[in-house]
């Protein structure tokens, strides 16, 4: 994908300013929509605004109504039918409706924009997963592992610094829990994505897809595996470690300030960084968007195969989130450091091996 | 309260009253990182002032505030007063009367064990998930509650020299249904909590209170058995039909949370299991006794102690030879219990996020302690 054809398409059709009149506009429209047809796709629709909208109103609804019947209701039956469709807009127009107290004696500028990085940098990371080979929308060939994972390192920042901002002793417990938590979490996982750049010879993403066509990597890195798995639980803060905004401990932990559609802010990154990394995750060990070929339609059946795998990871994740208690501080260090590490470098190492002997 | 001095390079929390865990009652936390150095409970937000109430009160209308200081516990609450008074006034009570008291004592108990169940998952930070199939099998006994009383909750049914209904018709069976639906459905509380290795994490271990400490703090009731301690007081001094039935004092020697969540669930075994032996052999006989309502009880001073669903409740009760009570001094068992959870953090090492699991533990009302 050239993504510089999405400027000069424009550029070109407004620069030539004796052909500019009202008339043309209609012409231009059309001439740039053929032009740019599949740049706007992938913005707009798929790995774009849509596709992270769409999937956390599906993911709030789902958790509604299934986890409800676990709990043993029946969820949102008003609003939109029995099904409660409608609830979620409705609650997403509430949170619009509302207004934002901003406490006074804390640092404003930092308390405001900070929800608003929050989503928009897993969103960014989110961009760089292959859809299928010819389907990425932010290509930057072998630097799309790494660059990921610079992206998502920044993403605890954003909840330290508003932990910090609010100026609120169950923020500021909250946010240093972020900080723990991540950096004894997201060290085995890059780890673990180093042993897939090892085994893949790659760490262009698209290319880490293809080196699983025979066999997906989750058989012969099978430690690797189960600790990204736990991986995806960790980062997006789901219920075994949800220890950052803990509702019973800490009233909300970071987010405890927050109210109104900076709220939903922070509700909608969590939904966000959860879709980043279950993507993720499925590109590295569950063969991405491989797949059988359907209706001789590559493009189209990559894209429905990692959907497909993306949505059955995700109900499962959703649904186990009623099993668990949550873990306590010094037990997710004690996980991070004594078993997930350790664990990790024992794939790496695994890793290199059957590199070295030539296995896979 | 005054609050005590901080000391340096600690912070303090003020851990409710509005908190989604904390109740009606302050904590204060003093804490470091995620160490918890000292505890102070703040209680008194919901003081009513029910002792002096019932010193304005008869004798029967007085049973109606006291109902009223644990509403999941009401029976056990009320049943209490009620026995002071027998007491006091030296009424006997008919025999099948005691028989329905208990089985209703014990069927207020599940349901405040059942409360302090679904408490106790959800502060370990469970999806609310096990709350609410507590709630939901709440209903069972709240709907046989209101199909022997009128009402599901506060039902006032007691009375000094009897009950106010008897058994309706085929309630006994209902009862054996419904503990047959209840033993079904405490496999899954076993499976969801103590069997739960996270759960097990969360709660082994955490806030010991060894049996020396237990007794010198005071403890009672599920907290005092689950520290190893024997101590009963539907067994020591055995009111109503306690005396007649068989069951089990429960105890744990862990010590731990999770000792007191199984000593809680034992106890719900036990309930039922008195429950069923109440409906299967309940005594023929009228269920009240020629009472009056305006009854002038003689002078001095009279002591009853029950065991409610939170520990040992006592009723000291001084009267004056006339209609209402000169004093009601009330001994309640949360308020027992909150001196041993302000101890405990300097018995053990506690972390911020075990404050919720161990209060709950204690399982605190804090209307009676407030009272």
């Amino acid at each position: 994908m050239n993504s510089n054809s999405l400027i000069s398409g424009t550029l070109a059709n407004l620069v030539q300013a004796d052909q500019f009149s009202l008339m043309n506009i209609p012409s231009m429209v059309i001439e740039f929509l053929a032009l740019n047809s599949k740049p706007l796709l992938q913005v707009l629709l798929l790995p774009g605004l849509g596709f992270i909208l769409g999937f956390a109103i599906f993911a709030v609804w789902f958790e509604r109504k299934f986890l409800a019947r676990a709990m043993l209701r029946v969820g949102p039956y008003y609003c939109g039918g029995r099904a409660g469709v409608l609830q979620v807009f409705a609650d997403f127009l509430k949170l619009f409706m509302k207004e934002i107290i901003i406490p006074t004696a804390i640092d404003w500028p930092f308390f405001v924009a900070m929800p608003v990085f929050l989503s928009t940098i897993p969103s960014l990371a989110l961009l760089l997963i292959p859809f299928a080979s010819n389907w990425v929308l932010w290509d930057v060939g072998s630097l799309s592992l790494p660059m990921f994972f610079a992206i998502m390192g920044i993403a605890p920042l954003i909840p330290i610094f508003s932990g910090w901002a609010s100026n609120n002793k169950y923020s500021f417990i909250g946010a240093w829990r972020v900080a723990y938590m991540y950096i004894s979490g997201e060290i085995p996982l890059v780890i673990c994505a180093a042993g897939v750049a090892i085994m893949a010879g790659s760490m262009d993403l698209v290319k880490i897809v293809e080196a699983q066509q025979n066999m997906w990597f989750a058989v012969p890195q099978f430690i690797g595996f189960i600790l990204f798995f736990l991986g995806i639980f960790i980062e997006s803060e789901r219920t075994p470690f949800d220890i950052p905004v803990a509702e019973v401990e800490l009233v909300f932990g970071w987010r405890t300030e927050y109210s109104g559609i900076l709220f939903g802010f922070t509700m909608m990154a969590e939904y966000v960084l959860f879709q980043a990394w279950t993507l993720m995750f499925i590109t590295l060990y569950l063969g991405g968007f491989n797949g059988p070929v359907l209706m001789g339609m590559p493009t189209a059946s990559h894209i429905f195969w990692l959907l497909a795998k993306f949505f059955v990871l995700v109900v499962f994740i959703i649904l186990l989130r009623c099993v668990f208690p949550r873990l306590r501080m010094d037990q997710m260090i004690k996980l991070g450091w004594k078993y997930m590490t350790p664990l990790a470098l024992l794939n790496l190492f695994f890793v290199i091996v059957m590199k070295i002997l030539g296995v896979v | 309260m005054r609050e005590p001095m901080i000391e340096p390079d600690v912070m303090r929390i003020s851990w409710g009253p509005q908190h989604p865990m904390s109740g009606q009652t302050r904590v204060l936390l003093d804490v470091d990182g995620e160490k918890v150095h000292r505890i102070i409970a703040d209680l008194g937000f919901t003081h009513r002032g029910i002792e002096k109430i019932l010193e304005n009160r008869s004798f029967f209308s007085g049973i109606i505030p006291v109902d009223r200081m644990a509403m999941v516990d009401t029976a056990n609450m009320s049943i209490g007063y009620v026995t002071a008074i027998e007491k006091a006034a030296g009424l006997e009570v008919p025999e099948r009367a005691k028989w329905i008291r208990t089985l209703v004592c014990e069927m207020s108990r599940i349901n405040s064990h059942l409360y302090a169940f679904g408490l106790q998952a959800e502060s370990t930070g469970y999806f609310p998930a096990v709350f609410l199939w507590t709630t939901v099998d709440r209903e069972v006994l709240l709907d046989l509650f209101e199909e022997l009383t009128g009402a599901r909750w506060s039902f006032n049914h007691f009375f000094p020299g009897g009950v106010h209904h008897d058994l309706p018709d085929g309630f006994a069976d209902k009862v054996l249904k419904a503990v047959k639906y209840l033993r079904g459905r405490f496999k899954d509380y076993w499976d969801a909590m103590v069997e739960n290795p996270l759960f097990e994490n969360r709660c082994d271990g955490v806030a010991i209170l060894k049996p020396k400490d237990a007794l010198k703090l005071g403890a009672t009731g599920p907290v005092l058995r689950g520290s190893g301690i024997d101590i009963d007081m539907r067994r020591e001094e055995p009111y109503d039909a306690y005396g007649d039935l068989e069951w089990e004092v429960i105890t744990e020697d862990a010590c731990d949370v999770m000792a007191r969540t199984k000593v809680r669930y034992h106890e719900i075994g036990q309930a039922l299991n008195i429950m069923e032996q109440i409906a299967q052999s309940i005594p023929d006989g009228p269920v009240k006794g020629r009472v009056n309502a305006f009854m002038r009880v003689p002078e001095g001073e009279y002591i009853s102690r029950v065991e409610a669903g939170r520990g040992e409740l006592g009723f000291h009760l001084f009267t004056n030879g006339t209609g209402n009570p000169y004093r009601v001094k009330i001994n309640s068992p949360t308020l027992r219990n909150m001196y041993v959870f302000e101890r405990l953090a300097e018995l053990n090492e506690v972390f911020v996020a075990d404050i919720p699991v161990i209060i709950n533990s204690i399982d605190p009302w804090y209307l009676d302690s407030d009272r």
